[in-house]
């Protein structure tokens, strides 16, 4: 099967967990429901109002969140060349909750607006952080040390973040469903300036991948053949604080998938980055809207936090990884 | 050169650096002092000399309740969990040969958290609050346990164990955040405590009981210790000077393991105290496991208890955990330490 | 205990008294003679505070409130100079003991961990429960040598409840009993106090009922994060409540008002939303609270018999 045709497969397979997240929740709907909710929308329906706002704002933001998480990742691990990088491990989310327990606490700003500009600040914050960390400092960048200072900065985010919600009691409850992450009550309107800004981010990538390719061969060989190795870099690391960010400002905290969606889109597609960016992001979007659909009806009328959902199916698969590429160790 | 003292004693005899001896003293004259400054702040403010009279003579009996039941306990629970976390840590870091190697990384703090958060959202009702630590030590000794065997391919190698933890500590970390999205508000609250890392509260039975298990530890280590140095040569070379290496790996990690798990119960997760404490020992003190572990348990005795000092006496009448004033003092040094890294 | 209707409210006061007695027994020494000198007292939790005021003693050391902070408004001039001694969740023990107090009220539920400190300050009642406020109210009455006064307070509750309820009955003849929802909104989800708890309780021995989904769920409440799981909570009269002053609530509540799977709840159909105070409603855990509550449930009985 030509690449190409995959990647249809992929699109067509997006087309098909939409409608099922559109079609799936607290009461079914049927899909002649949802695509009359489109095509002939009837103000008087539930079902035509629920597909319309609630759940289509739903399955907008997963896909937005899951596409920009799976490109940041394969950008991440292209930067570092470290297949173990992602957006979770290097302190992005907790980076991102601590600023906004910190502006809501301290500051007590509460409106939807502000949380989703503070969460995206820190998340750009934590992950220049840790960047200037693995780029200081005497030696290349090593694996392990990456992932280290990556996870000791999330520790520390994570600390000062509970100690505010120690003292500042009375906003733990409402925090702490955002921090597992998840993807409900968020109206198109106020999202709309971040799902922007991904879907620009989204095709700046694109632009970038061929330079993705010649990077990954290697310092040498890329300067060698006339990159500016240095502003593709700066280049990438912009585009993973806005995808990554954004990502984490509408969604909170949903680990793995920028782990792991690139490593499964380079064993099934292609390791050529002008493939593997398009192809993450449709994985990466199918992947999220799955989790969703699923958070939404195992606990009904409760919900589970996706955050929670893609932790506890992704890391078994991320710990088959580690074991299966740990040969050098 | 190093100045030497043999001691002997009987058919033992051991050579000790007197440089080493000199700054251990040192360090534990320090550590006196910040016991002392410890028990004299706090809500009421009472000059050493005065908690020395109440310690050694009887005196106001409120004043005297205040420095022997609620200070003093605590104190030193403080300081037990402080040289626990930090011996642990100096031991994983020579495990894993990299510095920054901590129990927290490696799924021991999210294993604990995990089943104390559990026992506290379902058990606490039913069994009280006494069996907290049991669950603490269970969880983090499962999530060790887990992470050693599926870390074990012909060996567990330093690389695949960290990763492997991060992996499970992930995982863990959203059990727990499952356990208290759905948990009623108010055990929410006290779980955060307890993951924040507080010693609010001890009474004399909890430093005891910890003091023991510690106690019950020093044995094994003390027997690993010799061969902690060379653990941290490569594997062929360690064995191939006839040391069992994944043996002694195990053991150390056991140990690491036990010390850690013992500490996290009693004081809550506290982070860093593993990470921070072993490197100022180890640019105090020249290589030597034995005089590195006991001046990485001073400094982490003393870093926790000023932490709780900090959270007891700076924003009254509030308490905050100590674990909020350990990474508020651990952040600009482990940013430096990582900064200075070479590798 | 708490679906049961209360329908001799005397032998159960009685029972509940002699049962509070013998645990006050069980854990406290034997007590000095009753008519001494007003007793120093520490409520270590929003209900024993509120009875406290309630049975005409004031604390010489209160915790903080959870909202309203330090001191809920509706207790704060009984309550005005009465110090402080740190959070419900961790009071500062260097305060309690330098108050010297005669007796502390503590929940098992919060202070288990501190309270063999506690015992050695001063002798310590322990209530089970922080929202129990019957239970707490007699006990208290006990401690503090006011039996006739809790009793009384108690008895009093009885007949307004009995009151109300039969003017409930006569508003709502035919439909009786109807159904409740007690929702509380925060900024990002709706929160259903379940029959388990506080307002739960009170609601029950007024004689109203649960829908379906309410009586089957455990727990004290539920968390509605999505606006499609709204019908779970549908019933005939809805007490509202914002957790917080803050824009953010409103903006929720403003957005849930407007969604037609609220509008078609039979509550908001038939006018039967009523706002209410947060505090007594859920905060309070005492018998003040709860008789605030019960004046805003009048309010709905005068103005639905007027409609």
């Amino acid at each position: 099967m030509s690449n190409g045709l995959k990647l249809g497969c992929a699109a067509l397979a997006l087309l098909l967990c939409s409608l099922l997240s559109l079609a799936v929740g607290a009461t079914w709907i049927p899909l002649s429901q949802v695509a009359a909710a489109f095509v002939h929308p009837d103000a008087s329906s539930i079902s035509h109002v629920l597909v319309t706002s609630t759940r289509l704002s739903r399955t907008l933001m997963a896909i937005a969140v899951g596409a920009s998480l799976a490109v940041a990742g394969a950008l991440m691990q292209a930067l570092t060349r470290n297949p173990l990088a992602s957006p979770g491990l290097f302190g992005i989310n907790a980076g991102a909750s601590f600023f906004i327990i910190l502006f809501s606490s301290v500051f007590s700003l509460s409106s939807a607006d502000a949380w989703l500009w503070c969460a995206f600040i820190g998340a750009a914050v934590a992950g220049c952080l840790v960047w200037l960390i693995g780029n200081m400092g005497q030696g290349s960048l090593n694996p392990l040390r990456i992932v280290l200072a990556g996870a000791a900065i999330a520790a520390l985010f994570s600390a000062f973040s509970q100690a505010l919600l120690v003292v500042n009691q009375d906003g733990l409850d409402t925090v702490l469903f955002w921090l597992a992450g998840s993807l409900s009550e968020r109206s198109l309107s106020v999202a709309a300036p971040l799902l922007v800004c991904s879907l620009f981010a989204l095709l700046g990538t694109l632009l970038l991948a061929g330079q993705l390719n010649v990077l990954n061969a290697g310092e040498e060989i890329a300067t060698g053949l006339g990159q500016r190795t240095g502003l593709i870099r700066i280049a990438m690391s912009v585009l993973i604080v806005c995808l990554a960010g954004s990502a984490v400002a509408l969604a909170g905290s949903i680990g793995f998938v920028g782990l792991l969606v690139p490593h499964m889109v380079r064993k099934g597609l292609s390791i050529d980055h002008r493939w593997l960016l398009p192809g993450c992001a449709l994985t990466g979007a199918v992947l999220l809207l799955l989790a969703d659909t699923l958070a939404r009806v195992v606990m009904l009328p409760q919900e589970v936090p996706v955050g929670v959902m893609t932790a506890l199916f992704g890391a078994p698969f991320f710990i088959i990884l580690a074991r299966r590429g740990g040969r050098h160790g | 050169m190093d100045k030497l003292m043999t001691v002997r004693c009987g058919g033992f005899s051991r050579r000790i650096n007197l440089s080493t001896l000199l700054r251990l003293v040192l360090a534990l004259a320090l550590t006196l002092l910040v016991i002392l400054c410890s028990l004299s702040l706090g809500k009421v403010n009472l000059s050493p000399l005065a908690v020395l009279r109440i310690l050694f003579s009887s005196a106001d009996p409120s004043l005297t309740f205040i420095v022997e039941q609620l200070r003093f306990p605590r104190i030193f629970l403080a300081a037990l969990v402080g040289a626990a976390l930090s011996v642990s840590g100096l031991i994983l870091q020579s495990i894993i040969r990299n510095p920054l190697a901590s129990p927290d990384l490696l799924g021991i703090t999210s294993g604990a958290s995990a089943a104390a958060v559990l026992y506290l959202s379902f058990f606490s009702v039913a069994l009280g609050q006494q069996f907290l630590p049991v669950a603490a030590m269970l969880g983090a000794g499962l999530a060790t346990l887990a992470i050693y065997l599926l870390a074990w391919k012909q060996g567990a190698s330093p690389l695949r164990l960290v990763l492997i933890g991060v992996g499970v500590s992930a995982m863990l970390t959203a059990c727990t955040t499952f356990i208290l999205v759905f948990s009623p508000l108010t055990t929410t609250l006290s779980a955060y405590v307890w993951l924040t890392g507080s010693v609010y509260g001890a009474s004399w039975p909890e430093p005891l009981a910890l003091g023991g298990w510690l106690l019950g530890i020093c044995p094994l280590l003390v027997l690993l210790a010799r061969q902690v140095m060379v653990q941290q040569l490569d594997d062929s070379l360690a064995q191939g000077i006839g040391v069992r290496v994944q043996w002694l790996r195990a053991g150390l990690l056991l140990v690491s393991v036990a010390l850690a798990g013992a500490a996290i119960a009693w004081g809550g997760a506290i982070a860093f105290v593993g990470l921070i404490a072993p490197h100022i020992a180890k640019r105090l003190i020249g290589p030597g496991f034995g005089g590195q572990a006991a001046m990485a348990a001073l400094i982490g005795a003393t870093l926790v208890m000023l932490a709780d000092l900090a959270g007891r006496t700076l924003f009254l009448p509030l308490d905050l955990p100590a674990g909020i004033f350990v990474a508020v003092l651990g952040t600009p040094f482990f940013l430096y330490l990582l900064i200075k890294q070479r590798h | 205990m708490k679906s049961e209707i209360r329908h001799q409210p005397s032998r159960r006061t009685l029972l509940r008294l002699s049962l509070g007695l013998l645990a006050f027994r069980l854990c406290t020494p034997a007590w000095a003679q009753p008519g001494a000198a007003p007793l120093r007292v520490i409520t270590l939790f929003q209900g024993a505070t509120d009875s406290a005021v309630a049975l005409g003693v004031t604390p010489c050391g209160i915790v903080d409130s959870w909202s309203e902070k330090p001191t809920y408004r509706y207790l704060r001039t009984a309550l005005e100079h009465v110090p402080h001694v740190g959070l419900e969740t961790q009071p500062s023990l260097e305060d309690i003991v330098l108050l010297k107090p005669d007796v502390i009220i503590a929940s098992r539920f919060r202070h288990q961990r501190i309270a063999p400190l506690l015992k050695q300050i001063a002798p310590v009642v322990m209530l089970d429960e922080v929202f129990e406020f019957k239970e707490t109210l007699l006990q208290m009455g006990v401690a503090l040598h006011r039996q006739q006064m809790a009793v009384a307070l108690l008895e009093q509750w009885q007949r307004r409840v009995a009151q109300l309820r039969a003017q409930l009955q006569r508003t709502f003849a035919g439909h009786w009993p109807p159904t409740v929802a007690v929702l509380e909104i925060r900024e990002d989800h709706v929160r259903s106090h379940l029959p388990a708890s506080f307002a739960g309780s009170v609601l029950n021995e007024l004689g109203f009922s649960w829908n379906v989904a309410s009586q089957a769920a455990s727990g004290a409440s539920l968390k509605i994060t999505s606006k499609e799981s709204l019908p779970v909570v549908n019933a005939d009269i809805f007490f509202v409540f914002m957790r917080a002053d803050s824009q953010a609530v409103q903006q929720n509540y403003d957005s849930l008002l407007r969604h037609p799977l609220w509008q078609q709840m039979r509550a908001p159909q038939r006018q039967q939303v009523w706002q209410v105070d947060g505090v007594p409603w859920s905060m309070s855990g005492g018998i003040m609270g709860a008789n605030l509550m019960l004046d805003d449930i009048a309010r709905l009985a005068a103005a639905d018999s007027i409609s």
